[in-house]
């Protein structure tokens, strides 16, 4: 019966036709079949689509991923996280100071101070060998007549309600006979220095009101704020240090136009630009000026000491041709804005945020919205084409098809989360990495409470967690202990410092010695009052919930009642982290790679909605901290974080737990390439740099066919 | 026969408009807003969002919007709120997406369903019936998207292979022959995933359906003349029992548009299912009135389709 044959014969034809397509698929360990070409792609997957493709408009690490591939900064981190240069080849640091001269000063023989005095005075000095170690740094000293300044400031006029207004004013200021020095290298001391010469009181009787001139206004109030800015306006003593980068020579866009030093001055232009709303303000800010000395040297002079600002030239640079005034005018043209597009029109609107330009070692291709963006390898990149031929970063939202994309081949690289490692670790078709990340996380006391003010106190405190049980038991593992606050890849860390011992008797006696005995309850009492307190932290974090588990009762052994509450986050940090309103608190902080901690150690930084709300109080830090902020030489800087470290290790203002580790996994056929000189090829196992970024060669990546054997 | 037809489509006409209505009312007055004027939305000026909300007409009342609606629909002017892009293209291409892989769906449903449902029924009460019973209900019972995120596993995690989307990333440059095959395989997981809950309730009906008419007396009638029994069954009965299947090709049209939104999502395919639902999440007004309009324009006319289908096969029937 034909009917019947027909009716089997269909669905097993049916199932043939489409079930042998599976022989022509590319699996993970075949993914070059029928398309060779697939090895020279990078494919990574993103949770999240990019914003805004322009290096210094992004605050997205999306967004920001593919300009660091697309652009390329003056300098970047070198494997041990110091300095190197890119589109600059090599670079001096020196220094310019300045020293008004203020007749109400008298010199140690007791003349008042004048230009021509103070000038005299130091040379004879130096010349007679009374300043040694300003002979060394010394390169010139001259003086600068008194100049009529006119400049604009800024003041706050009453607005509706509570609200002020920002109002510019014009003054005019006389800018009084200066002394002028250049250093060959930038030294915070230099003033300290001349104290022998132009005595310890130099400056602080110095009269700033006698030299405003004029004020572009009658309004008393006006006038009362801009004498109260004016000792920022007219420093005594002033350091301007001065960056001079020489630029790489034939280095071109992806356009063909060669980068140059008004490159380098478009972009700071840009960030600072108030139309832009640049995210990058505050790194560059501290820069006074920039000057172009010929096409390819530029030098950027700086307000004040604040070492920190030169890595900010590790962002990439934009290209001036593409996006100044006349360029912007072209695009508003063919764009056929309105009238009232075209005024606030900025570099944001701009259709190159979405088709990104830049020197870097992929070209920009293509971004289809919520699927992926591709790049081209660039093949004028001066350090040499990279290997992989695309780069492209596909957006998948979710994390379980990232996983089984990176299984099945279809993506090279994924962030991996802590419980998918595991699997991959014993798998040796993947290679992975383990490194210790830039954060670390602590329980924090308020300090400013009577119960924390102690440090003893606090010590006591530290003894009676035992932090490698945590490190074990909740983190499996993956975490190392700290015992301060800076990143412990870094130099900055000293790894000399012990941790506080696990030692619940000793916390017990320490506290003992303070006055604190166990009532009949078993707590610990002191003038009647038992020792109880609050911990709070954000709920939906199952780590930092069982941490406080753990603590609360290892100090139950102790005698200390700890209760614990979590709060959604949003509500965490108003109600009690920026308001400073709590007695301890498990959290977490993510590092820079800077030596600067300013922000959250500093004892100026502890008010409400600032970053130091344990309300850290310590002189001896909060002048390491500006001291290490001011130093540009790394070996001393290192000397100085060392002493700092030690300062917050004793004083205990957090308990300091652990710094976790991240895992990476990648396909194991990708390998370095490094071509020898006969012209060979070596093939290279991917390793970790100490900060635990893996592609620091991405460039000399290679996909092979089959696994290499190392 | 014209009469009825007639009559047919202009009782249609009137159901769909009043559809189009209700659908527009309760999409417009259900709560949350198109994403782009989310006051929530801190990169939004409210100035901006008073711009777009007027550019949208989101401001005037229901009914003219539902006017504006109609308007731009049939001058094919009408815009999606997310991407400014017009909307029927977007459909269209979409739609486009969704096609091979009902096809295969529902080439997978009639193919397999109908010969295990005849077997079934030739061999009520045997092992293989309660076999398939079993695994009927089973597969009806499971929720289909749990079953693929299993079938997602299994065969990533033993064969390596992708399944995710309609073809493997990265394949733009390889031959075509490849990239033929790869779309194909593509196809196979998600179709058979969406195709299962329908082999499950096809086959049982095809088995009832045979049994049925196994009892009737022209079968007996049929055996009676000697026939074989393959005869009996394939030409006697088989065909009887096919009529009240032939309906079910007039439902197939809506299908086309509901799709299968769980299965496009799961499968990252960005088929029309898949669109509608991202068009929901983003209350994008346009593109969802306009699949759900497309859906009842479908709908109406496979109810149409299925009628005269039946008259046409059925003797007995007679369309006044």
């Amino acid at each position: 019966m034909w009917l019947k044959r027909l009716l089997t014969l269909i669905p097993v034809l049916l199932a043939a036709i489409l079930l042998q397509s599976y022989f022509w698929v590319p699996t993970y360990e075949t993914q070059a079949k029928g398309n060779p070409k697939r090895l020279l792609k990078y494919i990574e997957a993103s949770s999240g689509d990019a914003k805004i493709l322009n290096p210094i408009l992004n605050a997205d690490s999306a967004s920001s991923n593919i300009t660091g591939m697309v652009f390329e900064g003056l300098l970047d981190l070198d494997e041990n996280l110091e300095l190197r240069g890119r589109l600059a080849t090599h670079w001096t640091i020196t220094e310019q100071t300045y020293l008004l001269v203020d007749p109400n000063s008298q010199l140690p023989s007791g003349e008042p101070a004048t230009g021509a005095l103070l000038e005299q005075r130091i040379q004879y000095a130096l010349d007679t060998g009374a300043l040694p170690e300003l002979k060394n740094i010394l390169l010139d000293m001259r003086r600068l007549p008194s100049e009529l300044q006119t400049t604009t400031i800024t003041a706050q006029v009453p607005g509706d309600g509570n609200q002020t207004n920002p109002l510019s004013v014009s003054i005019s200021i006389t800018i009084p006979e200066r002394l002028a020095f250049t250093l060959n290298r930038v030294d915070q001391d230099f003033f300290n220095r001349l104290a022998p010469v132009i005595g310890n009181q130099y400056g602080t009787h110095f009269q700033h009101d006698k030299y405003l001139h004029n004020v572009d206004s009658v309004d008393e109030n006006i006038v009362a704020q801009v004498k109260a800015q004016l000792p920022s306006l007219l420093s005594v003593t002033e350091h301007n240090p001065e960056i001079l980068f020489h630029l790489r020579h034939g280095v071109r866009f992806h356009d063909g136009q060669e980068f140059n030093s008004t490159d380098v001055k478009f972009t700071y232009d840009s960030i600072m630009n108030p139309r832009n709303i640049s995210p990058r303000t505050s790194d560059f800010e501290p820069i006074k000026t920039i000057e172009i000395f010929d096409t390819h040297t530029v030098k950027i002079i700086y307000k004040r000491l604040y070492s920190p600002a030169i890595s900010a030239w590790t962002m990439g640079i934009l290209p001036e041709h593409l996006l100044n005034d006349v360029a912007m005018q072209k695009e508003m043209d063919e764009r056929n804005l309105s009238k009232a597009t075209r005024e606030t029109f900025s570099m944001r609107d701009s259709t190159f945020n979405r088709n990104p330009i830049g020197v870097g070692p992929f070209r920009f291709v293509e971004w289809q919205s919520d699927q992926f963006i591709k790049l081209d390898r660039n093949e004028d990149y001066w350090e040499g084409a990279p290997e992989y031929e695309q780069y492209i970063v596909r957006i998948i939202p979710d994390l379980l098809i990232q996983e089984v994309e990176f299984q099945t081949g279809a993506i090279d690289f994924y962030s991996t989360l802590p419980h998918q490692v595991a699997r991959y670790r014993e798998d040796d078709k993947y290679q992975n990495f383990s490194s210790l990340g830039f954060g670390y996380v602590y329980i924090g006391y308020n300090n400013r409470k009577p119960l924390f003010a102690n440090p003893q106190v606090r010590r006591a405190m530290s003894m009676a967690i035992n932090v490698d049980e945590i490190i074990k038991y909740i983190m499996y593992n993956e975490a190392e202990r700290v015992t301060g606050p800076f990143p412990k890849v870094t130099e900055w860390y000293d790894e000399l410092i012990q941790p506080v011992p696990y030692d619940p008797e000793g916390a017990r006696k320490l506290l003992a010695s303070l006055g604190w005995k166990k009532n009949a309850e078993g707590w610990l009492e002191k003038d009647g009052k038992i020792f109880e307190f609050n911990m709070v932290t954000n709920s939906g974090n199952p780590i930092r919930k069982n941490i406080m588990s753990i603590a609360q009762n290892a100090w139950k052994k102790i005698g200390i009642k700890c209760n614990t509450q979590y709060f959604e986050w949003a509500v965490f940090l108003k109600d009690f982290i920026n308001t400073g309103d709590f007695d301890a608190t498990v959290l977490g902080w993510s590092m820079g790679i800077d030596p600067d901690l300013y922000q959250i150690w500093h004892s100026s930084q502890s008010g409400p909605q600032q970053l130091n709300f344990v309300g850290y109080n310590n002189p001896q830090a909060d002048k390491l901290i500006v001291r290490i902020r001011q130093e540009y030489d790394r070996s001393q800087q290192r000397i100085l974080t060392h002493e700092l470290h030690k300062v917050i290790h004793e004083d205990q203002p957090y308990t300091f737990l652990y710094a976790s580790k991240g895992t990476r996994i990648l396909d194991k056929k990708i390998v370095i390439v490094e071509p020898q000189l006969d012209g060979s090829e070596r093939y290279k196992k991917i390793y970790p740099l100490k900060s635990g970024a893996i592609q620091f060669y991405f460039t000399k990546w290679r996909k092979l066919e089959h696994t290499p054997a190392f | 026969m014209w009469t009825y037809i007639t009559r047919n489509i202009l009782q249609r006409i009137i159901t769909l408009l009043i559809v189009s209505i209700v659908a527009h009312s309760v999409i417009h007055l259900a709560p949350g807003e198109p994403s782009q004027v989310d006051p929530s939305n801190p990169r939004m000026k409210p100035s901006d969002i008073e711009n777009i909300r007027a550019a949208f007409h989101l401001d005037d009342p229901l009914h003219v919007q539902y006017v504006y609606w109609m308007r731009d629909l049939f001058t094919g002017e009408l815009k999606s709120f997310k991407d400014n892009q017009p909307v029927l293209p977007k459909i269209w291409q979409r739609f486009l997406n969704s096609l091979p892989l009902l096809i295969c769906a529902t080439l997978i449903i009639w193919s397999l369903s109908f010969p295990t449902g005849i077997h079934a029924a030739m061999r009520r009460g045997s092992a293989y019936d309660r076999t398939t019973t079993f695994t009927a209900y089973a597969l009806i019972s499971i929720p289909g998207f749990f079953l693929s995120y299993i079938m997602i596993l299994w065969v990533v995690n033993t064969f390596n292979v992708p399944v995710i989307g309609m073809k493997t990333f990265g394949m733009e440059d390889a031959d075509v022959a490849f990239r033929l095959m790869d779309r194909l395989w593509h196809l196979v997981i998600p179709s058979l995933m969406s195709a299962i809950g329908g082999i499950a309730v096809l086959s049982r009906y095809v088995r009832s359906q045979m049994l049925e008419v196994v009892g009737q007396d022209y079968v007996r009638t049929a055996r009676a003349k000697g026939l074989s029994e393959d005869n009996v069954i394939y030409r006697h009965a088989l065909q009887n029992a096919l009529l009240p299947f032939v309906t079910m090709f007039g439902f197939l049209l809506p299908a086309l548009i509901g799709g299968s939104v769980i299965f496009e999502q799961i499968f990252a395919w960005p088929g029309l299912g898949r669109l509608g639902y991202e068009a929901i999440l983003a209350r994008d007004f346009p593109v969802i009135l306009t699949i759900n309009f497309i859906a009842a324009v479908l709908t109406l006319a496979g109810t149409l389709i299925s009628d005269l289908l039946y008259a046409v096969v059925d003797p007995r029937i007679r369309l006044q």
